[in-house]
């Protein structure tokens, strides 16, 4: 009964995740010598930063059995807000006014979700458009640049510490936070709980909604940092960035073996989803494969990971 | 087929279960002839649901036959039952809450014949059934705005909607009250006067007494010889479930009463609840009975501030309160068992350590929220142990256990919350009798250490059992209430239906 491929079957079922993370890691590495260099892993990771700091926000929300599909919106609307506030206001006051109109913006939803018992899926659908027409009044249609005296947030953007680029350092920042939170803390055990039964979790005396509220405000302010990442880098905001960025961020959850109905999910999964998203990518890109036939190739290993799912705790 | 004369319509031989190295059933053998009403009882765990779910296919069995009308059968699904005439009512409920109870009724049947839904005759045929055994609901309406009483008679109509000639209930009469029980087992001897056998699974030994033929009792995956019910008596049964006798259902409580508690003074909750007003003191255990959609429950979800009351005050500790929810009747010191343990208790996939701590984090938080483990796990096994919770350990997920642990970890939840005031929904639903006794014990020691504590119960017995005085409610008001000395089931029955 306990052969030797029973068990390795039973390892890649229990934490299927990690598996095909090193099975893609593996492949990469075979596929092309480009991809084990210095140079392509910090691209990579620099690549999947937006993606991946806002994953973790959807993660608390998805939890909770929410979804949040305006982060791509924010990140834009973000994005273009900084670049305005950095041509009237001091450099640090435009990125603190920036971050707050995100947590703003997430608070919206979550005040919509938590306290008007709006379905998630609706309030956040609306906060999208909203989001992304805002966006387009304040830049007039027409990307911002960044004020020339606002150096400083281009140097952070394109800079590195100790050889890891500004914005990974920030995601594994974020990374590790969410992980001790969901770990550690009762914060991370409520939300698992109320994904898990929120009426059950109501009748325990637990104030359901300024936990609701607090994910969807969490993730407006995960998704401002990557709009800020954005607007660092490439010294411009730009109203059309992250349109179906939350699909890639959803993507990345799912891949991550979260359940979309809540109560169920890890971080350290969540960012190997992350990790597997963004490698498919790369190296995709290395191999030289049209971008038509990556979403199609995507798209199949999402279908992969999540039938490979089904298979846990049979 | 005419001549031929059957013995056993059902005879189960030999089965034996188990799950992942844990047997549930060992030595199973049950044996029911046409006709027969059989009533198949043990404790919680002891293998009841199991058993069934082989013989309706929705489990397969490791060992052992199954014969349906004196012929070996292979059930491998729940269709191949099905084509068996088996029919069973699970404890949990198999509707469709968004689709109409006409639609549920004939749920198996949707998809055979016309590609056409034929509204007005699927209504009316769904009517019909429900009509003939005794209920009226409007079978236009979703599933989900029925009560659980009704939801449960949607159950029975879908399982005598197709031609059955074993018809399995797994604790029918839990969520009904004594009326719909009533219309229930009349149902069934209509049934049974037509050939129908019928396997009876109930923790209630006087529906036994009344409606059942036989008896066979499982005690630990075992079944005992078959019982004719006529020559037996609820002591026997009790022993052969138990393994020992029992002495006394009800222990005595030594509580002593003190000081108002809680007062409720005329109360209204959405059109369910007209007026009601009430008093605890401390060390006291009331109860309120009545029928199903009778108040009883919204009444006391108005109290903890589940649902919003439209009227009314309610003073704790002499001072007036005003909940907005029940995170603040939890601050104000009052504590809710809910009665959908499921929905509204636990959370199934999580483990009793994360269920026991969910209404009080204090004793297991330090700075910031960061839980302290080597706390949560010594409370969570103070709990286990003074509640005879029965688990491998604390991280054994809440869905694992048998009902009657289940019903022991929402307690528990209270437990470990000081509570003045705790609330009771059906303390004892879907739960064996040595739980059962073991539940009362945890109500009375709530009450010698001071707290005021309210039992609704559908089972009048019990409530009188265990209560110092019950208040009977019919149409959202209180009928009656009666002391300890003019407890009879005759005196709350009349409340309840308003026959006075």
């Amino acid at each position: 009964m306990n052969s030797p491929i029973k068990k390795i079957l039973q390892f890649t079922i229990q934490h299927n995740t990690g598996v095909i993370f090193l099975v893609m890691l593996i492949v990469s590495a075979f596929a092309s010598d480009a991809f084990f260099t210095a140079n392509n892993l910090s691209n990579l990771i620099r690549q999947v930063a937006p993606v991946g700091i806002i994953s973790m926000g959807m993660l608390l929300v998805i939890l909770t059995g929410g979804i949040d599909l305006s982060v791509g919106s924010v990140v834009a609307l973000v994005g273009v807000l900084c670049a305005l506030f950095t041509q009237t206001l001091a450099l640090p006051v435009a990125v603190a006014a920036s971050l707050v109109c995100g947590i703003l913006a997430g608070s919206i939803s979550g005040y919509l979700v938590s306290v008007q018992k709006m379905a998630p899926f609706i309030a956040t659908l609306a906060l999208m458009t909203i989001a992304r027409g805002l966006g387009f009044i304040f830049s007039k249609g027409a990307p911002v640049m960044v004020d020339e005296s606002a150096t400083a947030l281009t140097d952070f953007g394109s800079g590195s510490l100790l050889g890891i680029p500004n914005p990974a350092i920030i995601l594994l920042f974020t990374f590790v936070v969410t992980w001790v939170l969901l770990k550690y803390n009762i914060y991370g055990r409520i939300l698992i709980a109320i994904g898990s039964n929120e009426e059950a979790v109501r009748l325990s005396g637990v104030r359901i909604w300024m936990y609701k509220f607090s994910v969807y405000a969490v993730i407006g302010g995960l998704a401002a940092i990557a709009g800020l990442i954005g607007t660092a880098r490439t010294g411009v905001g730009s109203p059309n960035l992250g349109v179906g960025l939350e699909l890639d961020v959803i993507a990345a959850v799912v891949i991550g073996g979260t359940n979309l109905k809540g109560g169920k999910g890890s971080a350290v999964d969540t960012f190997l989803g992350v990790l597997i998203l963004g490698m498919i990518g790369n190296i995709m890109n290395l191999m030289d494969v049209a971008s038509y036939a990556q979403q199609v190739i995507k798209g199949l290993i999402i279908i992969l990971a999540v039938l490979l799912q089904r298979f846990e705790g049979k | 087929m005419p001549g031929k004369n059957i013995e056993n319509r059902v005879e189960l031989r030999n089965i034996s279960k188990a799950f992942g190295g844990v047997a549930a059933l060992k030595d199973v053998t049950l044996k029911a002839a046409p006709g027969e009403i059989h009533a198949l009882m043990g404790e919680n765990g002891a293998g009841k649901s199991t058993l069934m779910k082989i013989l309706s296919g929705a489990l397969q069995k490791d060992g052992g036959e199954i014969f349906i009308d004196d012929e070996k059968v292979n059930i491998k699904n729940t269709y191949d039952s099905k084509e068996l005439g088996i029919g069973i009512i699970y404890q949990e409920f198999s509707l469709v809450p968004d689709l109409t109870v006409a639609e549920n009724v004939f749920f198996n049947q949707l998809s055979k014949g016309s590609r056409w839904m034929k509204w007005d005759k699927l209504k009316r045929e769904a009517a019909t059934i429900i009509n003939n055994i005794g209920f009226d609901i409007n079978t236009g309406v979703r599933v989900s705005s029925l009560s659980i009483a009704q939801q449960q008679i949607v159950e029975i109509a879908k399982a005598l909607s197709e031609k059955v000639k074993v018809l399995i209930l797994d604790e029918p009469s839990a969520v009904l009250g004594p009326t719909e029980v009533q219309k229930l087992f009349e149902t069934l001897h209509t049934l049974k006067s037509e050939g129908v056998t019928i396997i009876y699974i109930s923790h209630h030994l006087s529906e036994i007494f009344k409606i059942a033929d036989r008896v066979t009792v499982l005690k630990d995956g075992i079944s005992t010889q078959r019982l004719l019910v006529a020559e037996t008596d609820k002591e026997t049964i009790i022993k052969l479930m138990l393994g020992r006798s029992l002495n006394a259902m009800f222990p005595p409580r030594n509580a002593v009463v003190g000081g108002e508690v809680i007062r409720v003074e005329d109360i209204y909750v959405s059109g369910k609840v007209k007026g009601v007003s009430l008093r605890v003191r401390s060390g006291e255990v009331i109860g309120i009975a009545g029928l199903v959609g009778s108040g009883r429950t919204e009444t006391v979800r108005g109290i903890f501030a589940a649902d919003k009351l439209s009227g009314g005050k309610v003073f704790v500790s002499g001072k007036k309160v005003n909940f907005r929810s029940p995170a603040d009747a939890v601050k104000q010191g009052i504590g809710m068992v809910p009665e959908d343990r499921k929905r509204q208790g636990v959370l199934l996939p999580l483990s009793i350590k994360h269920n026991v701590t969910l209404a009080n984090f204090r004793g297991i938080t330090g700075k910031l929220g960061f839980v302290r483990f080597g706390e949560e796990n010594k409370k969570s096994r103070e709990l286990i142990k003074k509640l005879a919770i029965k688990a491998v350990n604390e991280n054994a997920p809440v869905g694992s256990l048998s009902g009657g642990n289940q019903q022991k970890v929402v307690l528990a939840k209270w437990f470990n919350r000081d509570c003045k005031v705790i609330i009771i929904d059906e303390p004892t639903r879907g739960v064996d009798v040595g739980a059962k006794i073991e539940i009362y014990n945890l109500i009375n020691e709530l009450a010698a250490k001071g707290a005021a504590v309210i039992v609704i119960s559908s089972e009048t017995a019990e409530l009188m059992g265990i209560c110092d005085w019950i208040l009977v409610m019919r149409e959202g008001k209180v009928q009656g209430t009666l002391e300890k000395d003019e407890f009879n089931e005759e005196n709350i029955l009349r409340y309840a239906i308003g026959a006075s």
